[in-house]
């Protein structure tokens, strides 16, 4: 147990001796909380871009138009009914507000028609610009209806309102499944580093094969299991730092809320931790070389990942890479934290978790069986 | 009391035997010398009694303990020099045997006194905060050989700890061989050069495909042999001499040929010296000298094994 303690602090020591080490550990999984701020913008309200189409030159139309132009979050661009198609399909364009011409005349007569809003994205956006702009057009409206046509008392009451200081708070919603995408993100993310972690530090054992400190450390009193159990429990020591550092930085620095508890969400990405030291106990098993290994593991990690959805959401892959995905284990771990964050019950996830031991337990026995018939010392003496 | 002992041990790698039903025993306090060509098998023993490879049949013992059973103990017991380096680059000289000697249980101020005492003992005490990757071939070996002396084991086992350094690092680590030996550390020394053998065993063991085919003190060795005379035959050219026809003669037990000496080696009661020069004659081989020379190791080891020790 000393031995085991004292060969585990000079693993540690020796990996994190190189400061390069610690950047690569412990700084690359924030990269994953970067990349979903820059992917989902990050703690500020999103710009809502507003095409405009006037075919009614009036004062009415243009006032309407000034004030969607005042709405904050809102960037206003004059458009060409033609190219209103191309403009919304591309993204450009969040929605389009068509004004066609009678809309002056319908408002000041109090029934504000020949208005038109056009979008692909729904209520959401639709939505937020209708509840203002109607609030606003129907305040008009309402000056037409006590002018009851009278085109000079209209425009008496509808210079004083114009005038009159606007007060209008805006409220930005608080847009929860934002922050769901960001965390899918960034775990995603973290995920992928984990596996490279596990990979790299597995790695240790070939090196030190190459090196032929292996061999000597197994002439002491340590044997092939407590140098193979060290190693697991340094790249635990180094995964549960990771996760701990990922989820503070989230919750502290970057305020994503995952909508999960801490120890919830923990407990997952420690599962993964044993499935990721599983997959690497079990690529240095089968490699000859730590370059073959270092190979293997990229080319293992990197594809898989994106199968599994770690970077986007599996519901916009095809089908079948759907049903792949369910033969990796990211997917697994990534759909226990989406489900939690539904507000499943962690006790009633308990398929998912038992796959995720199954996924582990697998790999440990690869591995192991592995190990077992890898009886090569080579030239050690 | 046997420090070591091996009875009836077989390694298997696949069909290849190799080490074959090998029994041996080192008494505490010897030198014991390991001999044999490459591929011989020393190394696959010395892994056995490591620890790092599991023998397919027989025992080892060591202090009287099987080491399958009492494996703690004989690591504990035991300090190996292995033929290949293993040290780490990343650490400094201090650092590499301290990190082993951590691992035998010695902590504080007594790892740093054992640390130390290894490091002088190996000539390295100026260069402990240096990385070895700045040390010569011959300063790595010492350190290969500080890492495991260290934590005092009562049997070094070293395999061939002076091949390829500088004449130097060579006679610094016979030197420290002896020292050890007079400290009380049993040693079991392999190497290629039969001089060093020589110069420090007290008990040679020859190895060959995996067998123990001679085993004692150096004298006892070539008592074995003086049964045996040596001729040596200058020739002009060998291009029309028949080995096979040299060695059919009776009383001839080995013959070796280099540049343009033939070396015949015959029981010693048999007077057979005309009938070679005959046979020598009639292939019309011309001779040029003809010489009578006492064994050595080196003709212990040829007489044995049919084939030189360095290939
Ligand atoms: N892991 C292994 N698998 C298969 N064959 C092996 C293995 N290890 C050693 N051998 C074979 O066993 C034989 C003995 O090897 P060993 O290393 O013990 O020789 P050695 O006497 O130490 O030689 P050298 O002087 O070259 O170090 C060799 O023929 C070698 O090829
Ligand atoms: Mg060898």
């Amino acid at each position: 147990m000393r031995d085991l303690v004292w060969l585990i602090r000079h693993t540690l020591k020796r990996t994190f001796s190189n400061k390069r080490n610690i950047l690569l550990y412990f700084g690359t999984p924030l990269i994953g909380i970067i990349i979903s701020l820059l992917v989902y913008g990050g703690s500020t309200a999103k710009d809502l871009h507003v095409g405009m189409v006037n075919h009614d030159p009036h004062y009415i139309t243009n006032d309407t138009i000034r004030f969607i132009k005042s709405i904050e979050h809102i960037s206003v661009t004059n458009v060409k009914e033609s190219e209103i198609d191309d403009k919304i399909t591309s993204g450009k364009l969040d929605c389009v507000v068509i004004f066609h011409s009678g809309f002056s005349q319908s408002v000041q007569e109090g029934r504000p028609s020949h208005i038109q809003i056009v979008s692909i994205r729904g209520t959401e956006i639709t939505g937020f610009i209708k509840s203002y702009l109607y609030h606003y057009i129907d305040n008009i409206a309402a000056l037409g209806q006590i002018a009851k046509g009278d085109e000079h008392t209209f425009l008496e009451m509808y210079k004083r309102y114009q005038q009159a200081p606007f007060n209008m708070s805006v409220h930005s919603l608080q847009d929860t499944s934002k922050h769901k995408y960001m965390t899918y993100q960034t775990i995603g993310y973290l995920l992928m580093i984990m596996l490279l972690s596990a990979g790299n530090l597995a790695e240790i054992i070939i090196k030190e094969k190459e090196n032929r400190t292996y061999f000597r450390l197994l002439s002491t009193p340590i044997n092939a299991k407590q140098y193979v159990l060290s190693n697991v429990i340094v790249n635990m020591i180094v995964m549960t730092g990771q996760i701990i550092i990922t989820l503070i930085m989230m919750d502290t620095v970057f305020h994503i809320k995952t909508n999960i508890p801490f120890w919830q969400m923990t407990t997952i990405l420690m599962l993964f931790a044993l499935v990721a030291i599983g997959v690497a106990l079990m690529t240095v098993a089968f490699a000859s070389s730590s370059a073959s290994s270092g190979a293997m593991q990229n080319l293992l990690t990197v594809p898989t990942c994106m199968l599994a959805g770690c970077f986007w959401p599996v519901d916009i892959m095809p089908a079948f890479a759907q049903k792949m995905a369910d033969f990796l284990p990211q997917r697994w771990a990534l759909d226990t934290l989406l489900k939690l964050q539904q507000g499943h019950h962690f006790g009633s996830l308990y398929l998912n978790i038992l796959i995720l031991f199954a996924f582990a337990l697998a790999f440990f026995l690869i591995a192991v069986y592995k190990f077992g018939r890898n009886h090569s010392v080579g030239n050690f003496l | 009391m046997n420090i070591l002992e091996i009875k009836n041990v077989t390694k298997k790698f696949g069909d290849f035997i190799a080490v074959d039903n090998m029994s041996l025993t080192v008494a505490e306090g010897e030198i014991f010398g390991f001999l044999g060509a490459n591929g011989a098998g020393k190394s696959t023993t010395i892994n056995m009694i490591s620890g790092l490879l599991r023998p397919n049949a027989g025992e080892i013992k060591i202090l009287g303990k099987d080491i399958g059973k009492h494996s703690h103990f004989a690591k504990r017991n035991i300090g190996i020099v292995p033929q290949d380096i293993a040290i780490y680059e990343d650490l400094t000289a201090y650092e590499n045997v301290k990190f082993f000697a951590g691992l035998y249980g010695l902590r504080g101020s007594q790892l740093h006194e054992r640390v130390e005492e290894a490091l002088q003992f190996v000539g390295l005490s100026d260069k402990q905060k240096s990385y070895p990757k700045n040390f010569s071939g011959g300063m790595k070996r010492r350190l290969n050989i500080a890492c495991a002396i260290a934590h005092r084991p009562k049997l070094i086992i070293m395999d061939e700890p002076t091949v390829g350094i500088d004449p130097q690092s060579r006679n610094y680590i016979l030197a420290s061989v002896k020292k050890l030996n007079e400290m009380g550390c049993t040693i079991i020394y392999t190497s290629h050069y039969m001089e060093e053998v020589e110069e420090i065993c007290t008990r040679i063991a020859i190895i060959d495909h995996g067998k123990i085919i001679a085993e004692g003190t150096k004298e006892q060795l070539e008592a074995i042999i003086t049964n045996t005379k040596d001729v040596w035959i200058g020739v002009k050219s060998m291009d029309n001499m028949d080995i096979n026809k040299l060695k059919a003669i009776s009383g001839v037990k080995a013959v070796q040929c280099e540049e343009n000496m033939v070396k015949i080696s015959s029981d010693i009661g048999v007077n057979n010296l005309n009938r070679i020069i005959q046979c020598l004659m009639n292939d019309g081989v011309e001779i040029r000298s003809l010489e009578e020379k006492s064994p050595n190791l080196e003709t212990v080891f040829l007489t044995l094994t049919g084939r030189n020790l360095r290939d």
